[in-house]
């Protein structure tokens, strides 16, 4: 399962920072993914520029409109997750927005990226499927941030 | 006298106050000649008008009735260039949208040629006459800073959620919302190349001020369903047109 975050406005890439770097801390997300307007590069519209999550920059490529994150563990989408990620939100989004829980990344390898991967599709880690749209490169839209180990 | 619009609501009496010519719209905002020449970006200002023809006075023309029934345009006279100003407007309460300004637009613009699309609205004449409707068109209430772009290419954005600053997704950010002055300022011409010196456009108007100046019926707004006399209209003209002068007895 996947939970939505849809706010009532397009998030600046400050804002988006902040919202991300507090996500991280719930426990249970596995995989983010923002969805959005792709931006221009930087000198056209300096909205486009690096963020950094955990200390690692991230080329924000778009002004985020949604984001969407994948629960690691089914049982564990309960009332507190929810809560915890709308109490983050009202911190950051005053303007108001809605959650959303269903199916909103692909878990699944498709026909699509067997044409694309060809026989690597095999070596592909499941975790990365979904994360873009089928077009893209996927080293230039994603990033694997390494989780702390306690 | 001319029926412009049907319907008893605000909207419906705004969508007439735009399309009917005699009200002359309330002014919003002062922005000089050379400014709005710039925003065009179709000549330099204090550059001379290129023309595309001499003037009719030189031209020797047939003889034809019809010229002495229509006086041209000032700056058919001095044949000018056909230029353009096209605006986008969010769908989230601007003063006006393409069918309105459209409808507006030959109401009260002699001479000018209008073009619809669903998110953008063109107008095209001659140079110096476009100058001095688009003056017209950014002084007035046709244009909120916010919520209205003026957009030649890269028009995107008028069915998007709003930014945080309340401004119309534009990605070539065009016009810019400056957080200390509570100023809009034009820091691209309208095909966004980047302009000298910012042009301020003004405070983009409040939430309520926009509803209450609105073309666009919503939901969140006024809902076009409840506006029964416009349904009304709409309906019986679907169905003569349906009909088609048809008539079975």
């Amino acid at each position: 399962m996947d939970i939505e975050i849809f706010p009532h406005r397009l998030l600046s890439a400050d804002t988006t920072e902040g919202l991300l770097n507090n996500l991280e801390g719930i426990e249970g997300i596995k995989r983010i993914v923002i969805q959005g307007q792709r931006l221009p590069p930087k000198d056209v519209n300096q909205e486009q520029r690096t963020i950094t999550l955990k200390g690692e920059e991230i080329d924000l490529q778009i002004q985020t409109g949604r984001i969407l994150m994948d629960i690691e563990d089914e049982g564990i989408i309960d009332e507190s997750i929810i809560e915890d990620i709308k109490s983050i939100c009202e911190d950051h989004l005053p303007f108001g927005f809605n959650i959303h829980v269903g199916t909103f990344i692909r878990k699944q390898k498709t026909v699509t990226d067997n044409l694309k991967y060809g026989k690597a599709l095999n070596k592909i880690s499941k975790d990365i499927v979904g994360l873009t749209d089928q077009n893209a490169q996927l080293s230039e839209r994603a990033t694997i941030i390494k989780r702390n180990k306690q | 006298m001319a029926q412009f619009y049907p319907g008893t609501s605000k909207v419906a009496e705004n969508r007439r106050k735009f399309s009917n010519p005699e009200i002359e719209l309330e002014k919003l905002r002062e922005i000089s000649d050379e400014d709005v020449v710039q925003i065009l970006g179709h000549r330099a200002p204090g550059e001379e008008y290129p023309s595309v023809h001499p003037p009719l006075e030189e031209l020797d023309e047939p003889d034809d009735p019809i010229r002495s029934l229509v006086e041209p345009l000032d700056g058919a006279k001095a044949g000018d260039r056909v230029r353009y100003i096209q605006f986008t407007d969010s769908m989230y309460f601007a003063p006006v949208h393409p069918f309105v300004r459209s409808r507006s637009y030959l109401h009260r613009f002699r001479g000018a040629d209008a073009g619809t699309l669903s998110g953008r609205q063109i107008i095209e004449t001659r140079e110096r006459d476009l100058e001095k409707y688009a003056k017209e068109l950014l002084e007035t209430e046709w244009f909120d800073p916010a919520r209205t772009g003026i957009r030649g290419k890269t028009v995107h954005g008028h069915a998007l959620r709003l930014d945080e600053d309340g401004m119309m997704f534009d990605m070539l950010r065009r016009q810019m919302f400056d957080k200390s002055t509570g100023l809009v300022s034009s820091v691209k011409n309208q095909i966004g190349d980047e302009l000298d010196e910012p042009v301020v456009l003004g405070e983009p108007l409040e939430e309520s001020v926009l509803k209450e100046k609105t073309t666009i019926y919503r939901k969140d707004g006024e809902a076009y369903r409840d506006d029964k006399d416009a349904v009304e209209v709409l309906q019986r003209i679907h169905v003569l047109r349906s009909m088609g002068g048809y008539n079975p007895e």
